[in-house]
Formats: C-alpha cells, sequence, structure tokens
C-alpha cells in the first residue's frame, strides 16, 4: 500500500508528466487561458488516459504476448487510444449533452495528446501489474489536472497584471512555465 | 526456428492492425453521424491556436473561412 502511494506521488508530483518529462506541452499551452476549461481539459484527459492504458493492458498480455508480435505494440496502442477517443465522444454525445458542451471540444485533441500514449507504454516498460497500471493512470493525469489548473489561475492573474507589453501573452506565460518547472524539481528526493 | 518475424507472427500483426484499423473506421463513421446534442452545435475552444494547423480548435480555420466569405 505505501508503495502504491509513493508511486501515485511520484507520479503527481516528482515526476510530473509536464513540468519534468516535458510531454503534453500543446494542451498546457493551448487549454490553459481560464481555469474553466483546465478543469475541462483535466477531467477527460483522466478519464481518456485510464481507460485507454487499462486496454492497452489487457491488449499486450492477453494478444501481443501470447501471439509473440510485441513488436504492433505502438502501433496498436495508437489505434486504441484513437479509438477510444471516438467511442468516448460518441457515447457523451448521445447520453450527455451537458458533459458534451463542457468538454466536447477538448476530446478529438486529446487523441494527440502524447501523455495517453506515454501512460500506456510506460504500464509496459516498467513491467506494472493491473493495480500498478491503475494508480499509475490515474496519478500521471491527475499531476497533468494538477498543473494545468494551477498554470490557468496563474494566467488569469498574469491578464490582469502589469507586464511589458512585449511580455504580454505567451513570453511571460512560458517564463512561468519555466519557474513552475523550476519549483516542481524542489520536489524531487521527497519519496 | 522461433523468430521474432515469423509467418505465423506476421499473419498474425496484419491480421491485428486489420481488425483494429477497422473498428477504427467503424467508430469514427458512427461518432461523425452521432448527432451532436442541441445548442452545441458551434462549440469553440477558447484557443489562441499553436502550431498544429490540422486541428480543427486553430483559428486558422476560421480566418480562412472568413477569406472565403469577403471574396
Amino acid at each position: 500500500m505505501t508503495e502504491l502511494l509513493s508511486m501515485a506521488l511520484a507520479a503527481v508530483i516528482i515526476n510530473n508528466v509536464v513540468l519534468s518529462q516535458f510531454l503534453g506541452i500543446c494542451p498546457f499551452l493551448g487549454v490553459s487561458k481560464n481555469s474553466k476549461s483546465a478543469i475541462g481539459m483535466g477531467v477527460a484527459v483522466i478519464f481518456v488516459i485510464f481507460g485507454a492504458s487499462l486496454i492497452t493492458y489487457a491488449l499486450y498480455h492477453l494478444v501481443l504476448v501470447p501471439f509473440k508480435i510485441e513488436y504492433m505494440q505502438l502501433i496498436s496502442f495508437i489505434l486504441v487510444i484513437a479509438t477510444f477517443v471516438q467511442f468516448t465522444e460518441m457515447f457523451i454525445k448521445k447520453y450527455s449533452a451537458s458533459l458534451y458542451k463542457s468538454l466536447g471540444i477538448y476530446l478529438p485533441l486529446i487523441t494527440t495528446n502524447c501523455v495517453v500514449l506515454f501512460v500506456a507504454q510506460d504500464n509496459i516498460t516498467q513491467g506494472y501489474d493491473l493495480i500498478e497500471t491503475i494508480v499509475n493512470s490515474i496519478s500521471v493525469p491527475l499531476g497533468f489536472m494538477l498543473v494545468l489548473y494551477l498554470f490557468s489561475c496563474l494566467r488569469e492573474r498574469l491578464d490582469s497584471a502589469d507586464t511589458l507589453p512585449s511580455w504580454k501573452g505567451n513570453p511571460v506565460a512560458l517564463v512561468v512555465a519555466a519557474l513552475m518547472a523550476l519549483a516542481f524539481s524542489g520536489f524531487a528526493g521527497i519519496v | 526456428m522461433d523468430t521474432v518475424f515469423s509467418i505465423y507472427g506476421i499473419v498474425c500483426a496484419v491480421i491485428l492492425f486489420a481488425v483494429m484499423a477497422g473498428i477504427y473506421c467503424s467508430a469514427y463513421y458512427f461518432n461523425h453521424k452521432t448527432p451532436k446534442p442541441k445548442g452545441c452545435e458551434n462549440l469553440k475552444a477558447n484557443c489562441d491556436g499553436c502550431k498544429v494547423t490540422s486541428c480543427m480548435n486553430n483559428p486558422i480555420h476560421d480566418y480562412n473561412k472568413g477569406d472565403n466569405k469577403n471574396d
């Protein structure tokens, strides 16, 4: 249990997927204008990563390994993620209009989010069992959501801050992102 | 000889790829056929755009539509 907790903490804070591994930078910069859309994107990413990781885990251990076609891992995982996003979008369209209103525009973007593929691949390369896969598949996107939300709150305040005209918008946002990465590197070694 | 690229493995890989691509294509088709809920027909992302111009949330697509209207 302690191992799982430390693994989750490490995934959320220490090895944060955005600020330590520099993955998922596109949505990190693109969907962090306001905190509401940041939370929407974060929830959608958690759902897709969790679902896609479970499917890819099952696919790897029940199909790729028994048939000795592990070299199909990358291409099959990409197809699983793309298919899962399509099914998720279709389901939300049909059964929850309110959820589609808040998440609909972000769902197709998740297909191109490399964090989803990273988590699916990481679960296999690290040799995680099912429980560890579940913990990793929840904690990594939680870290993504945490950083996205914090960054969106900072950007909201930066909009009303008195910055130089040439620094307004993306330049100052990138400096803030770098400072956040430095701050998060301070967590290294706590677990 | 049990090589990684045995004929049996290649056939399995091709079948797996065909099945998965088929599932993806049908999911894409049915997703496109599913009507959007009322009030969600013209949802727009709060996005200034990045270098991914194939993304439909990129404002470059709106700009192109505006250009066509002016013509």
